[in-house]
Protein backbone atom coordinates (compact mmCIF):
# COMPACT_ATOMS: atom_id res chain seq x y z
CA UNK A 1 0.00 0.00 0.00
CA UNK A 2 2.91 2.28 0.93
CA UNK A 3 4.63 1.64 -2.43
CA UNK A 4 1.44 2.38 -4.33
CA UNK A 5 1.12 5.69 -2.47
CA UNK A 6 4.76 6.47 -3.31
CA UNK A 7 4.02 5.66 -6.95
CA UNK A 8 1.04 8.03 -7.04
CA UNK A 9 2.93 10.79 -5.19
CA UNK A 10 6.05 10.59 -7.39
CA UNK A 11 3.96 10.53 -10.55
CA UNK A 12 1.87 13.50 -9.39
CA UNK A 13 4.99 15.39 -8.37
CA UNK A 14 6.64 14.73 -11.75
CA UNK A 15 3.48 15.91 -13.56
CA UNK A 16 3.49 19.16 -11.54
CA UNK A 17 7.23 19.71 -12.09
CA UNK A 18 6.88 18.99 -15.85
CA UNK A 19 4.04 21.51 -16.07
CA UNK A 20 6.08 24.18 -14.27
CA UNK A 21 9.11 23.58 -16.53
CA UNK A 22 6.85 23.59 -19.61
CA UNK A 23 5.38 26.94 -18.56
CA UNK A 24 8.85 28.35 -18.01
CA UNK A 25 10.05 27.02 -21.39
CA UNK A 26 6.95 28.43 -23.13
CA UNK A 27 7.87 31.89 -21.85
CA UNK A 28 11.52 31.40 -22.86
CA UNK A 29 10.54 30.24 -26.36
CA UNK A 30 8.31 33.27 -26.90
CA UNK A 31 9.68 35.33 -29.83
CA UNK A 32 12.60 32.89 -30.19
CA UNK A 33 10.95 29.80 -31.64
CA UNK A 34 7.88 29.67 -33.84
CA UNK A 35 4.68 28.82 -31.97
CA UNK A 36 4.12 25.51 -33.80
CA UNK A 37 7.66 24.26 -33.27
CA UNK A 38 7.72 25.48 -29.69
CA UNK A 39 4.48 23.70 -28.83
CA UNK A 40 5.72 20.44 -30.39
CA UNK A 41 8.93 20.58 -28.38
CA UNK A 42 7.00 21.34 -25.19
CA UNK A 43 4.62 18.44 -25.77
CA UNK A 44 7.52 16.08 -26.46
CA UNK A 45 9.21 17.25 -23.29
CA UNK A 46 6.07 17.05 -21.14
CA UNK A 47 4.88 13.62 -22.20
CA UNK A 48 8.44 12.26 -22.52
CA UNK A 49 9.22 13.21 -18.91
CA UNK A 50 6.02 11.63 -17.61
CA UNK A 51 6.59 8.40 -19.58
CA UNK A 52 10.20 8.10 -18.35
CA UNK A 53 9.15 8.71 -14.73
CA UNK A 54 6.24 6.26 -15.12
CA UNK A 55 8.51 3.48 -16.38
CA UNK A 56 11.14 4.26 -13.74
CA UNK A 57 8.69 3.96 -10.83
CA UNK A 58 6.66 1.09 -12.27
CA UNK A 59 8.44 -1.51 -10.04
CA UNK A 60 6.77 0.20 -7.05
CA UNK A 61 3.44 -1.21 -8.22
CA UNK A 62 4.91 -4.70 -8.42
CA UNK A 63 5.02 -4.79 -12.22
CA UNK A 64 8.28 -5.62 -13.98
CA UNK A 65 9.00 -3.01 -16.68
CA UNK A 66 11.77 -5.08 -18.33
CA UNK A 67 9.24 -6.85 -20.55
CA UNK A 68 7.76 -3.50 -21.46
CA UNK A 69 11.21 -2.12 -22.22
CA UNK A 70 12.00 -5.10 -24.46
CA UNK A 71 8.74 -4.70 -26.34
CA UNK A 72 9.32 -0.96 -26.52
CA UNK A 73 12.84 -1.51 -27.82
CA UNK A 74 11.69 -3.78 -30.63
CA UNK A 75 8.87 -1.41 -31.49
CA UNK A 76 11.40 1.43 -31.48
CA UNK A 77 13.68 -0.34 -33.95
CA UNK A 78 10.77 -1.13 -36.29
CA UNK A 79 9.44 2.41 -36.06
CA UNK A 80 12.95 3.81 -36.43
CA UNK A 81 13.47 2.05 -39.76
CA UNK A 82 10.00 3.00 -40.95
CA UNK A 83 10.31 6.64 -40.02
CA UNK A 84 13.99 7.21 -40.73
CA UNK A 85 13.38 10.37 -42.77
CA UNK A 86 10.90 11.81 -40.31
CA UNK A 87 13.25 11.23 -37.40
CA UNK A 88 16.12 12.69 -39.45
CA UNK A 89 14.09 15.78 -40.15
CA UNK A 90 13.00 15.98 -36.54
CA UNK A 91 16.56 15.78 -35.19
CA UNK A 92 17.75 18.27 -37.83
CA UNK A 93 14.92 20.58 -36.73
CA UNK A 94 16.08 20.39 -33.13
CA UNK A 95 19.67 21.13 -34.15
CA UNK A 96 18.48 24.02 -36.35
CA UNK A 97 16.78 25.50 -33.30
CA UNK A 98 19.88 25.05 -31.16
CA UNK A 99 22.49 26.19 -33.69
CA UNK A 100 20.25 28.90 -35.17
CA UNK A 101 21.97 29.40 -38.55
CA UNK A 102 18.72 31.06 -39.65
CA UNK A 103 15.95 32.91 -37.86
CA UNK A 104 12.35 33.65 -38.78
CA UNK A 105 12.37 36.76 -40.99
CA UNK A 106 15.90 36.19 -42.35
CA UNK A 107 16.51 36.41 -46.08
CA UNK A 108 18.23 33.18 -47.12
CA UNK A 109 19.19 30.99 -50.02
CA UNK A 110 18.81 27.27 -49.34
CA UNK A 111 19.16 24.63 -52.07
CA UNK A 112 18.63 27.22 -54.78
CA UNK A 113 15.54 28.68 -53.12
CA UNK A 114 15.84 32.35 -52.13
CA UNK A 115 13.39 34.23 -49.93
CA UNK A 116 12.28 35.04 -46.41
CA UNK A 117 12.17 32.39 -43.67
CA UNK A 118 8.55 32.47 -42.52
CA UNK A 119 8.64 29.53 -40.11
CA UNK A 120 11.03 26.94 -38.72
CA UNK A 121 8.95 23.93 -37.81
CA UNK A 122 10.01 20.72 -36.14
CA UNK A 123 10.06 18.77 -39.44
CA UNK A 124 10.40 21.45 -42.12
CA UNK A 125 11.33 25.07 -42.81
CA UNK A 126 9.01 27.37 -44.73
CA UNK A 127 10.39 29.94 -47.16
CA UNK A 128 8.43 32.69 -48.88
CA UNK A 129 10.25 33.34 -52.14
CA UNK A 130 10.66 36.87 -53.46
CA UNK A 131 7.93 35.98 -56.00
CA UNK A 132 5.54 35.25 -53.14
CA UNK A 133 5.60 31.45 -53.39
CA UNK A 134 5.60 29.21 -50.33
CA UNK A 135 8.37 26.60 -50.40
CA UNK A 136 8.61 23.87 -47.77
CA UNK A 137 12.10 22.46 -47.31
CA UNK A 138 12.65 19.38 -45.09
CA UNK A 139 14.87 20.25 -42.14
CA UNK A 140 17.35 17.50 -42.99
CA UNK A 141 18.00 19.21 -46.30
CA UNK A 142 18.27 22.62 -44.62
CA UNK A 143 20.72 21.27 -42.07
CA UNK A 144 22.96 19.39 -44.49
CA UNK A 145 23.06 21.91 -47.35
CA UNK A 146 24.85 25.25 -47.72
CA UNK A 147 22.81 28.10 -46.32
CA UNK A 148 23.46 31.65 -47.50
CA UNK A 149 22.04 34.05 -44.96
CA UNK A 150 21.74 37.37 -46.78
CA UNK A 151 21.09 39.26 -43.56
CA UNK A 152 23.64 37.43 -41.40
CA UNK A 153 25.81 40.52 -40.93
CA UNK A 154 24.72 44.11 -40.31
CA UNK A 155 26.12 45.48 -43.59
CA UNK A 156 26.90 44.21 -47.06
CA UNK A 157 28.74 45.47 -50.12
CA UNK A 158 27.41 45.89 -53.62
CA UNK A 159 29.07 46.84 -56.85
CA UNK A 160 28.08 49.05 -59.79
CA UNK A 161 29.90 49.09 -63.12
CA UNK A 162 29.98 51.97 -65.59
CA UNK A 163 31.83 52.42 -68.87
CA UNK A 164 32.65 55.95 -70.07
CA UNK A 165 34.10 57.16 -73.37
CA UNK A 166 37.87 57.39 -73.80
CA UNK A 167 37.43 61.09 -74.58
CA UNK A 168 35.76 61.71 -71.16
CA UNK A 169 37.63 62.72 -68.04
CA UNK A 170 37.66 59.65 -65.75
CA UNK A 171 38.83 61.75 -62.77
CA UNK A 172 35.81 64.02 -63.18
CA UNK A 173 33.50 60.99 -63.38
CA UNK A 174 35.04 59.55 -60.20
CA UNK A 175 34.61 62.90 -58.42
CA UNK A 176 30.94 63.13 -59.45
CA UNK A 177 30.23 59.55 -58.37
CA UNK A 178 32.01 60.02 -55.02
CA UNK A 179 29.98 63.18 -54.41
CA UNK A 180 26.72 61.33 -55.12
CA UNK A 181 27.70 58.44 -52.85
CA UNK A 182 28.66 60.86 -50.09
CA UNK A 183 25.21 62.47 -50.23
CA UNK A 184 23.46 59.13 -49.76
CA UNK A 185 22.75 58.57 -46.04
CA UNK A 186 22.75 54.79 -46.33
CA UNK A 187 26.08 54.57 -48.21
CA UNK A 188 28.20 53.80 -45.17
CA UNK A 189 31.21 55.94 -44.27
CA UNK A 190 32.95 52.92 -42.79
CA UNK A 191 33.83 50.57 -44.52
CA UNK A 192 34.53 53.40 -46.93
CA UNK A 193 33.17 53.30 -50.48
CA UNK A 194 35.59 53.03 -53.40
CA UNK A 195 35.35 54.30 -56.97
CA UNK A 196 38.14 53.45 -59.40
CA UNK A 197 39.06 52.70 -63.01
CA UNK A 198 38.92 48.94 -63.26
CA UNK A 199 39.71 48.29 -66.92
CA UNK A 200 40.55 49.98 -70.20
CA UNK A 201 37.96 48.22 -72.31
CA UNK A 202 37.51 47.81 -76.04
CA UNK A 203 35.41 50.92 -76.37
CA UNK A 204 35.14 52.35 -72.85
CA UNK A 205 37.03 53.17 -69.69
CA UNK A 206 35.35 50.89 -67.13
CA UNK A 207 34.69 52.25 -63.65
CA UNK A 208 33.70 50.23 -60.60
CA UNK A 209 31.80 51.64 -57.61
CA UNK A 210 31.86 49.56 -54.42
CA UNK A 211 29.59 50.62 -51.58
CA UNK A 212 28.75 49.16 -48.17
CA UNK A 213 25.20 49.66 -46.96
CA UNK A 214 23.03 48.52 -44.04
CA UNK A 215 21.62 45.10 -44.81
CA UNK A 216 18.04 46.39 -44.85
CA UNK A 217 18.81 49.20 -47.31
CA UNK A 218 21.32 47.90 -49.84
CA UNK A 219 18.91 46.82 -52.57
CA UNK A 220 17.01 50.13 -52.64
CA UNK A 221 20.26 52.08 -52.50
CA UNK A 222 21.74 50.06 -55.37
CA UNK A 223 18.76 50.75 -57.62
CA UNK A 224 18.69 54.43 -56.68
CA UNK A 225 22.41 55.00 -57.22
CA UNK A 226 22.56 53.11 -60.51
CA UNK A 227 20.18 55.52 -62.19
CA UNK A 228 21.36 58.61 -60.29
CA UNK A 229 24.97 58.05 -61.37
CA UNK A 230 23.96 57.49 -65.00
CA UNK A 231 21.91 60.71 -65.01
CA UNK A 232 24.56 62.77 -63.24
CA UNK A 233 27.33 61.65 -65.57
CA UNK A 234 25.23 62.46 -68.63
CA UNK A 235 24.24 65.86 -67.20
CA UNK A 236 27.95 66.62 -66.94
CA UNK A 237 28.70 65.60 -70.52
CA UNK A 238 30.12 62.18 -69.65
CA UNK A 239 28.50 59.48 -71.74
CA UNK A 240 28.38 55.74 -71.67
CA UNK A 241 29.27 54.43 -75.15
CA UNK A 242 27.40 51.58 -76.76
CA UNK A 243 29.42 48.43 -77.32
CA UNK A 244 31.20 48.43 -80.73
CA UNK A 245 29.08 47.21 -83.64
CA UNK A 246 30.78 45.91 -86.80
CA UNK A 247 28.80 46.06 -90.03
CA UNK A 248 29.89 43.69 -92.78
CA UNK A 249 28.65 44.28 -96.36
CA UNK A 250 28.83 41.25 -98.64
CA UNK A 251 29.04 42.00 -102.33
CA UNK A 252 30.68 40.72 -105.52
CA UNK A 253 32.47 42.94 -107.98
CA UNK A 254 30.10 43.07 -110.96
CA UNK A 255 31.33 41.74 -114.30
CA UNK A 256 31.60 44.60 -116.74
CA UNK A 257 30.04 42.42 -119.49
CA UNK A 258 26.94 41.59 -117.40
CA UNK A 259 23.66 43.06 -118.52
CA UNK A 260 21.51 44.82 -115.85
CA UNK A 261 19.13 41.80 -115.78
CA UNK A 262 21.99 39.37 -115.15
CA UNK A 263 23.35 41.64 -112.43
CA UNK A 264 19.97 41.72 -110.71
CA UNK A 265 19.65 37.90 -110.88
CA UNK A 266 23.14 37.46 -109.37
CA UNK A 267 22.27 39.83 -106.51
CA UNK A 268 19.07 37.86 -105.78
CA UNK A 269 21.09 34.60 -105.75
CA UNK A 270 23.56 36.17 -103.35
CA UNK A 271 20.80 37.24 -100.98
CA UNK A 272 19.27 33.76 -101.22
CA UNK A 273 22.58 32.10 -100.38
CA UNK A 274 22.99 34.37 -97.34
CA UNK A 275 19.44 33.49 -96.24
CA UNK A 276 20.16 29.78 -96.72
CA UNK A 277 23.35 30.17 -94.71
CA UNK A 278 21.29 31.75 -91.96
CA UNK A 279 18.81 28.88 -92.02
CA UNK A 280 21.57 26.29 -91.93
CA UNK A 281 23.12 27.98 -88.95
CA UNK A 282 19.77 28.16 -87.24
CA UNK A 283 19.02 24.50 -87.82
CA UNK B 1 10.40 77.16 -33.42
CA UNK B 2 10.27 74.73 -30.48
CA UNK B 3 7.23 74.98 -28.25
CA UNK B 4 3.46 74.44 -28.08
CA UNK B 5 1.07 75.69 -30.71
CA UNK B 6 -2.71 75.81 -30.90
CA UNK B 7 -4.17 75.32 -34.40
CA UNK B 8 -4.61 77.15 -36.67
CA UNK B 9 -1.02 78.34 -36.95
CA UNK B 10 1.75 78.68 -39.47
CA UNK B 11 5.48 79.08 -38.88
CA UNK B 12 8.46 79.40 -41.14
CA UNK B 13 12.10 79.24 -40.14
CA UNK B 14 15.39 78.13 -41.73
CA UNK B 15 13.54 76.85 -44.80
CA UNK B 16 11.12 74.80 -42.70
CA UNK B 17 7.46 75.63 -43.09
CA UNK B 18 4.94 74.06 -40.70
CA UNK B 19 1.23 74.84 -40.64
CA UNK B 20 -2.00 73.38 -39.31
CA UNK B 21 -5.03 74.90 -40.96
CA UNK B 22 -8.72 74.12 -41.09
CA UNK B 23 -9.99 72.90 -44.42
CA UNK B 24 -13.56 71.63 -44.89
CA UNK B 25 -14.05 70.97 -41.17
CA UNK B 26 -10.82 69.01 -40.95
CA UNK B 27 -7.38 70.05 -39.80
CA UNK B 28 -4.59 69.73 -42.32
CA UNK B 29 -1.00 69.44 -41.13
CA UNK B 30 1.44 70.55 -43.80
CA UNK B 31 5.22 70.61 -43.58
CA UNK B 32 7.69 71.62 -46.27
CA UNK B 33 11.47 71.35 -46.19
CA UNK B 34 13.15 71.88 -49.54
CA UNK B 35 11.42 69.56 -51.98
CA UNK B 36 10.17 67.29 -49.20
CA UNK B 37 6.51 67.84 -48.32
CA UNK B 38 4.35 66.03 -45.77
CA UNK B 39 0.58 66.45 -45.50
CA UNK B 40 -1.64 64.79 -42.91
CA UNK B 41 -5.30 65.09 -42.00
CA UNK B 42 -6.25 65.52 -38.36
CA UNK B 43 -9.75 64.73 -37.19
CA UNK B 44 -10.41 66.01 -33.67
CA UNK B 45 -10.68 69.39 -31.98
CA UNK B 46 -8.92 70.99 -29.07
CA UNK B 47 -5.56 69.49 -29.94
CA UNK B 48 -2.12 70.90 -29.22
CA UNK B 49 0.82 70.75 -31.58
CA UNK B 50 4.18 70.40 -29.88
CA UNK B 51 7.43 70.97 -31.72
CA UNK B 52 10.35 69.53 -29.81
CA UNK B 53 13.85 68.26 -30.47
CA UNK B 54 14.00 64.47 -30.48
CA UNK B 55 16.75 61.83 -30.53
CA UNK B 56 18.67 62.22 -33.80
CA UNK B 57 17.96 58.69 -35.00
CA UNK B 58 14.63 58.86 -36.78
CA UNK B 59 15.49 60.27 -40.22
CA UNK B 60 15.64 59.36 -43.04
CA UNK B 61 14.55 56.03 -41.58
CA UNK B 62 14.82 54.50 -38.15
CA UNK B 63 17.34 51.70 -38.70
CA UNK B 64 19.50 51.95 -35.58
CA UNK B 65 19.27 53.33 -32.05
CA UNK B 66 22.99 54.16 -31.95
CA UNK B 67 24.68 57.50 -32.55
CA UNK B 68 28.41 57.58 -33.27
CA UNK B 69 30.11 60.93 -32.73
CA UNK B 70 33.48 61.06 -34.41
CA UNK B 71 35.89 63.65 -33.00
CA UNK B 72 37.53 65.98 -35.50
CA UNK B 73 40.84 65.44 -33.70
CA UNK B 74 41.89 62.42 -31.64
CA UNK B 75 41.88 63.21 -27.95
CA UNK B 76 44.46 61.78 -25.54
CA UNK B 77 43.33 61.47 -21.94
CA UNK B 78 45.85 60.91 -19.17
CA UNK B 79 45.57 57.92 -16.82
CA UNK B 80 43.03 58.50 -14.10
CA UNK B 81 42.02 61.89 -15.58
CA UNK B 82 38.51 63.31 -15.59
CA UNK B 83 37.72 66.05 -18.09
CA UNK B 84 34.60 67.84 -19.24
CA UNK B 85 34.40 68.68 -22.95
CA UNK B 86 31.70 69.96 -25.28
CA UNK B 87 30.68 68.34 -28.53
CA UNK B 88 27.90 68.94 -31.00
CA UNK B 89 25.27 66.42 -32.08
CA UNK B 90 22.69 66.44 -34.89
CA UNK B 91 19.22 67.63 -33.96
CA UNK B 92 16.00 66.19 -35.29
CA UNK B 93 12.77 68.10 -34.94
CA UNK B 94 9.73 66.14 -33.85
CA UNK B 95 6.19 67.37 -34.40
CA UNK B 96 3.65 65.86 -31.98
CA UNK B 97 -0.07 66.17 -31.51
CA UNK B 98 -1.60 65.90 -28.05
CA UNK B 99 -4.70 66.47 -26.00
CA UNK B 100 -4.79 69.39 -23.59
CA UNK B 101 -2.14 69.07 -20.91
CA UNK B 102 0.24 67.26 -23.27
CA UNK B 103 -1.60 63.99 -22.68
CA UNK B 104 -1.94 61.22 -25.23
CA UNK B 105 1.02 62.24 -27.39
CA UNK B 106 1.18 61.06 -30.98
CA UNK B 107 4.04 61.73 -33.36
CA UNK B 108 3.09 63.51 -36.58
CA UNK B 109 6.40 64.10 -38.28
CA UNK B 110 10.18 64.16 -37.81
CA UNK B 111 12.52 66.29 -39.89
CA UNK B 112 16.09 67.48 -39.75
CA UNK B 113 18.37 70.11 -41.18
CA UNK B 114 21.46 68.17 -40.13
CA UNK B 115 23.48 65.90 -42.39
CA UNK B 116 22.21 62.34 -42.47
CA UNK B 117 24.85 59.65 -42.73
CA UNK B 118 25.35 56.17 -41.36
CA UNK B 119 28.44 54.17 -40.57
CA UNK B 120 29.46 50.78 -39.25
CA UNK B 121 31.07 50.67 -35.81
CA UNK B 122 33.37 47.67 -35.59
CA UNK B 123 34.06 44.89 -38.09
CA UNK B 124 31.58 43.72 -40.72
CA UNK B 125 30.99 40.40 -38.95
CA UNK B 126 29.90 41.77 -35.59
CA UNK B 127 29.79 45.55 -35.87
CA UNK B 128 26.75 47.75 -35.40
CA UNK B 129 25.18 50.29 -37.70
CA UNK B 130 25.29 53.81 -36.23
CA UNK B 131 24.11 57.26 -37.26
CA UNK B 132 27.31 59.21 -37.90
CA UNK B 133 28.15 62.72 -36.79
CA UNK B 134 31.47 64.54 -36.86
CA UNK B 135 32.08 67.07 -34.12
CA UNK B 136 34.79 69.43 -33.02
CA UNK B 137 35.99 69.27 -29.41
CA UNK B 138 35.25 72.44 -27.45
CA UNK B 139 36.39 73.47 -23.98
CA UNK B 140 33.52 75.93 -23.65
CA UNK B 141 29.98 75.46 -24.80
CA UNK B 142 29.64 76.31 -28.53
CA UNK B 143 26.64 78.18 -29.96
CA UNK B 144 25.34 76.18 -32.92
CA UNK B 145 22.02 76.67 -34.70
CA UNK B 146 19.55 74.93 -32.33
CA UNK B 147 17.45 73.72 -35.25
CA UNK B 148 20.44 71.90 -36.68
CA UNK B 149 22.91 71.04 -33.93
CA UNK B 150 22.78 70.49 -30.20
CA UNK B 151 25.43 70.77 -27.50
CA UNK B 152 26.62 67.71 -25.64
CA UNK B 153 28.46 68.16 -22.40
CA UNK B 154 30.60 65.04 -22.17
CA UNK B 155 32.47 64.06 -19.03
CA UNK B 156 35.38 61.79 -19.88
CA UNK B 157 36.79 59.57 -17.17
CA UNK B 158 39.85 57.45 -17.74
CA UNK B 159 39.71 54.75 -15.09
CA UNK B 160 42.76 52.91 -16.45
CA UNK B 161 46.39 53.39 -15.56
CA UNK B 162 47.35 54.18 -19.15
CA UNK B 163 46.77 57.00 -21.63
CA UNK B 164 43.52 56.67 -23.57
CA UNK B 165 43.29 57.73 -27.19
CA UNK B 166 39.69 58.68 -28.01
CA UNK B 167 38.45 59.44 -31.51
CA UNK B 168 34.80 58.40 -31.32
CA UNK B 169 31.99 57.81 -28.87
CA UNK B 170 28.88 55.70 -29.40
CA UNK B 171 25.65 56.49 -27.56
CA UNK B 172 22.39 54.59 -27.42
CA UNK B 173 19.19 56.53 -28.03
CA UNK B 174 17.58 54.63 -25.18
CA UNK B 175 18.33 56.77 -22.19
CA UNK B 176 19.08 59.99 -24.11
CA UNK B 177 17.90 63.03 -22.20
CA UNK B 178 17.54 66.13 -24.36
CA UNK B 179 16.74 69.60 -23.00
CA UNK B 180 15.99 72.72 -24.95
CA UNK B 181 15.46 76.44 -24.67
CA UNK B 182 17.52 78.79 -26.79
CA UNK B 183 19.78 75.81 -27.43
CA UNK B 184 19.44 72.02 -27.46
CA UNK B 185 21.43 70.31 -24.73
CA UNK B 186 22.47 66.85 -23.58
CA UNK B 187 24.72 65.81 -20.72
CA UNK B 188 26.59 62.52 -21.14
CA UNK B 189 29.53 60.63 -19.74
CA UNK B 190 32.13 58.29 -21.16
CA UNK B 191 34.11 56.05 -18.85
CA UNK B 192 37.21 54.37 -20.24
CA UNK B 193 37.15 50.96 -18.56
CA UNK B 194 40.16 49.34 -20.22
CA UNK B 195 42.28 49.55 -23.36
CA UNK B 196 39.41 48.63 -25.68
CA UNK B 197 36.22 49.18 -23.73
CA UNK B 198 34.36 52.30 -22.75
CA UNK B 199 30.93 52.85 -21.27
CA UNK B 200 28.75 55.73 -22.35
CA UNK B 201 25.52 56.96 -20.84
CA UNK B 202 23.43 59.99 -20.12
CA UNK B 203 22.91 61.98 -16.99
CA UNK B 204 19.59 61.29 -15.40
CA UNK B 205 16.60 63.54 -15.32
CA UNK B 206 15.28 63.01 -11.83
CA UNK B 207 11.58 62.50 -11.97
CA UNK B 208 10.59 62.16 -8.36
CA UNK B 209 9.82 65.31 -6.36
CA UNK B 210 12.41 64.91 -3.63
CA UNK B 211 15.18 64.58 -6.17
CA UNK B 212 14.23 67.72 -8.09
CA UNK B 213 16.50 69.83 -5.87
CA UNK B 214 19.48 67.86 -7.20
CA UNK B 215 18.78 68.87 -10.77
CA UNK B 216 21.68 70.61 -12.48
CA UNK B 217 21.07 74.27 -13.15
CA UNK B 218 20.94 73.85 -16.93
CA UNK B 219 18.14 71.33 -16.62
CA UNK B 220 16.08 73.66 -14.45
CA UNK B 221 16.12 76.45 -17.00
CA UNK B 222 15.67 74.26 -20.05
CA UNK B 223 12.58 72.24 -20.87
CA UNK B 224 12.81 68.51 -21.30
CA UNK B 225 12.37 67.37 -24.88
CA UNK B 226 9.94 64.62 -25.82
CA UNK B 227 11.85 61.39 -26.23
CA UNK B 228 10.65 58.97 -28.86
CA UNK B 229 12.90 56.06 -27.88
CA UNK B 230 12.29 56.15 -24.15
CA UNK B 231 8.55 56.22 -24.83
CA UNK B 232 8.96 52.88 -26.61
CA UNK B 233 10.24 51.24 -23.44
CA UNK B 234 7.78 49.80 -20.97
CA UNK B 235 9.62 51.47 -18.12
CA UNK B 236 11.22 54.82 -17.33
CA UNK B 237 14.93 54.07 -17.70
CA UNK B 238 16.88 54.75 -14.52
CA UNK B 239 20.26 54.08 -16.03
CA UNK B 240 21.09 52.87 -19.51
CA UNK B 241 24.66 52.57 -20.68
CA UNK B 242 26.29 51.54 -23.90
CA UNK B 243 29.36 49.29 -23.92
CA UNK B 244 31.86 50.30 -26.57
CA UNK B 245 33.57 46.93 -26.80
CA UNK B 246 34.90 47.54 -30.29
CA UNK B 247 37.27 50.35 -29.38
CA UNK B 248 37.06 54.11 -29.06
Amino acid sequence: MGDLLKFVLILSFSIIISRIITLYLRRSFKDKVSKDAGETILKLFYYGTIIIVFIAILPLTGLDPSGLLLAGGITGIVLGFASQNIVGNLISGVFLMIEKPIKIGDQVEISGTSGFVTDIRIISTLIRTYDGLLVRIPNQQVFTTNITNVVGYPARRFELKFGIRYSDDADAAIFLIKDLVDKEPFALLNPDPSVFVNELGESSVDLIVRIWAPISEWAALKNKLLWAIKKTLEENGIEMPFPPQRLVYLHNVPDKNQTPEELKQNQEKEIESVLNYGERVLT
Amino acid sequence: MYGNYDPPFSIEKEGISISVEELEKRWVYKRTLGTDTVEKLIIGDGKHIIISPVEPLNTPKEITPNLLIEFEKTLLLAAGARKKIFLTFPVEIGVFISDKGNKNLQILDVLTLARKKFTLYGPVSNGIICKHWKSGIYSVSPSPNPLQEGIMELTLRNTTSEWASISKAVFSAYGMRIFYDSDVFMRAHMDILNKNTAETGFELQHISGELKSFRPKEQETRKEAIEIYNRKLDFVPVSLTFDMRLGF
